[in-house]
């Protein structure tokens, strides 16, 4: 079950690495206490507890169908949860529909498919956000998409629409239009699983770019080599439980519960 | 926040990508004929026969429209087959109609798309169909030089709204909504070219015109009544998609004749109005039902990750649908909403079996009662056909312009 969720991420924060320094004394910015979820009867969630701090990376590993993508999902409200309850940036994830056109403005979120908007352009699938729901003038969403376009290193794709692009440089425009609502967290949702292979890193390069940057991130990935270099701290579930977390250094060197090792020797 | 300007933080550049070579540019003339009409045994065989067959069909058809046929059942009936018992001292209201559908279609061409060898062929045929009409029989030369005006109008248009650039600024953005609240404006206008100030009643309009009024009003009452049929239909609110859904069944589950009926006898002792304006009614109504399921298989189409995005950027429901569910889900449905825009299209005959209603077919029905044509129903009735199918044609044309425009950066 949630053996490891007492466990406070502080104490695995003040840890080994030095760049986890920075985020002493940070305040959490996501809480989620004993969350659970039903598809019918199936339970995806079972009493998943995990806070984040602010500028926190945090990645998530675990087999499919153990409720990774679920959890995340869940935070922006994508999911209902049906138990526990969930805090971002101080406000509560509940009925009330204003929290949530609220929350969903201020974490982002990239999808395994991308979902780019295939009837827009590039341009306006990343001012679509900034313009409808922020009222920003057009000129300075224009403006602004420009500056993340350049930021994801494909300024010159943005009159093209999704389909004349390639997968990496898709899931580049998805980031960007995720960061163009100016989110205080990004989730990522196996962000580089449809991808082929030599389009993964030029995505990676992305992510590891905005978390040099500081940005909050939860990322769900299989991507062993992005968890071990980028994350602050590792959280493993295991059928719809969170199994073990701690540092990359924790779980790669001696992980503790018998499922993480399986999984690692699975993965590695 | 260490969060710096989004202007200072470190890009990622990747090289760019190397050029392509292009493929040779065409297959010669020789090379097409061979590989398509004289592959094999088999398919030489299949060419000669469907050739043999073709040339026998159309030396049939020449020999009838030229030789045999007595165009003169509708040469002197141009008038009852076009307008019936349109007045006749408002044939300008008629002409000064066409005008403006033609400039209409010469501006919306130049507008989204362009006019193509094909569809200079297609106005010259129908054109010059047009003009042998008007040309035989005691016509004025004045209807003539009426029509060639319309004709001059609509490339007039096209050659106006051509000049506008495409690139999106504000003279193109000006451009687009002028032309489209034309277009949605049209049939209000049409309407008042004809019947305000002493033009026809209701029951004047009548003949091909009648045909060309009723279709649009079905076509486009029944779009206006489809996308919240559909919405309603998809709806998690029980209430509302089943009432969408008892709708939809109900009226698709008996034919337009009967529904037009309906229009005949029921409407009339419920909400009264002239006999027209109920069958437009009945019309948009019936054409609703249809038209909704084919956008609700649009909304079906579109992946669950759609509306999820829509979401995640913070689009609340109403502008997701209306900004991303909705203009992809009448993309897809195009195809077959134009087949049931045609369809109703031909069904505007129907209304013939309303007696008092007459249109197109119903005239030529007259026109071939008289006593010097009564042999002469083929000749009316494959000039009914040519009628119909030229508008038909039309409306197929347009389709698939407006298909490749909105399919821009379609998977």
């Amino acid at each position: 079950m949630t053996t490891e969720s007492s466990e406070s991420p502080a104490a695995a924060a003040n840890g080994e690495s030095g760049r986890q320094g920075r985020l002493a004394g940070a305040p959490d910015i996501i809480t989620a206490e004993g969350v659970s979820k039903w598809f019918g009867d199936f339970q995806a969630l079972d009493e998943v507890s995990l806070s984040v701090k602010e500028h926190e990376i945090v990645v998530i590993l675990g087999p499919s169908g153990s409720g990774k993508s679920t959890f995340i999902r869940c935070l922006n409200r994508l999911e209902e949860h049906d138990a526990g309850r969930i805090v971002i940036d101080g406000i509560e994830l509940n009925e009330d529909v204003r929290n949530m056109q609220t929350i969903r403005s201020e974490v982002g979120m990239v999808f395994q498919q991308f979902n780019l908007f295939p009837h827009l352009s590039v341009m306006s699938n990343i001012t679509l956000g900034p313009q409808k729901v922020r009222r920003l003038p057009k000129q300075e969403a224009n403006q602004l998409a420009m500056e993340l376009l350049e930021r994801v290193g494909i300024p010159e794709q943005a009159e093209k629409y999704p389909a004349q692009l390639s997968g990496g440089q898709q899931q580049r425009v998805a980031i960007a239009r995720a960061l163009a609502m100016q989110p205080k967290i990004m989730l990522f949702d196996e962000p580089t699983s449809a991808l082929d292979p030599e389009m993964i890193k030029e995505v990676l390069d992305v992510m590891r770019e905005l978390a040099e940057s500081g940005m909050t991130m939860l990322v769900v990935t299989h991507e062993m080599g992005f968890a071990r270099e980028v994350a602050d701290r590792l959280v493993f579930f295991d059928e719809g439980a969170l199994v073990e977390q701690g540092t990359p250094e924790h779980f790669f060197e001696n992980p503790r519960e018998e499922r993480t090792k399986l999984f690692l020797s699975q993965i590695l | 926040m260490t969060q710096m300007p989004v202007a200072q933080q470190r890009r990622i550049v990747l090289p760019p990508h190397r050029q392509r070579a292009r493929r040779p540019r065409s297959v010669r003339a020789r090379e097409w004929v061979r590989r398509n009409l004289f592959p094999s045994k088999g398919g030489t065989l299949l060419t000669l026969v469907s050739g043999a067959v073709c040339g026998v069909l159309l030396a049939g058809i020449i020999w009838f429209v030229f030789f045999d046929a007595n165009w003169q059942v509708i040469t002197d009936n141009r008038w009852l087959l076009f307008a019936g018992s349109f007045p006749h001292d408002g044939e300008w209201r008629l002409w000064t109609g066409i005008g403006f559908v033609f400039i209409l279609i010469g501006l919306a061409y130049g507008t989204w798309s362009s006019l193509g060898r094909k569809d200079h062929l297609f106005i010259a045929l129908a054109g010059a169909f047009t003009i042998f009409l008007m040309a035989h029989g005691g016509a004025q030369i004045w209807s003539t030089i009426w029509f060639l005006m319309a004709i001059g109008l609509l490339y007039a248009a096209y050659a106006v709204a051509v000049r506008v650039p495409r690139e999106l600024g504000p003279r193109r953005r000006l451009q687009q909504r002028v032309v489209a609240g034309l277009l949605a404006l049209s049939l209000p206008i049409v309407m008042i070219i004809l019947m305000v100030g002493g033009g026809a009643t209701m029951r004047q309009l009548d003949g091909f015109v009648l045909n060309l009024i009723l279709a649009p009003v079905g076509i486009v009452g029944g779009l206006i009544v489809a996308i919240p049929l559909a919405l309603g239909r998809a709806s998690s609110m029980r209430i509302i998609s089943w009432t969408c859904t008892v709708y939809i069944e109900v009226v698709r589950g008996a034919p337009l004749l009967g529904w037009l009926f309906v229009a005949l006898f029921i409407l009339d002792d419920v909400i009264g109005g002239d006999l027209i304006v109920r069958t437009m009614v009945v019309l948009a109504v019936f054409t609703g039902a249809y038209m909704a399921e084919y956008i609700r298989g649009g909304l079906q189409a579109l992946s669950r990750g759609q509306y999820e995005a829509a979401h995640a950027v913070g689009l609340n429901q109403f502008q997701s649908m209306q900004l991303i569910i909705l203009p992809q889900a009448l993309r897809i449905s195009i195809p077959p909403m134009v087949g049931q825009a045609i369809a109703i299209w031909k069904d505007t005959t129907l209304v013939t079996v309303i007696l008092t209603l007459r249109e197109f077919k119903g005239n030529a029905d007259s026109a071939i009662a008289q006593m010097e044509f009564i042999d002469d129903r083929i000749e009316a009735y494959v000039f009914v056909a040519v009628g119909f199918w030229i508008v038909a044609f039309m409306m197929s044309r347009v389709s698939q312009r407006v298909e490749r425009a909105q399919g821009v950066g379609e998977r």
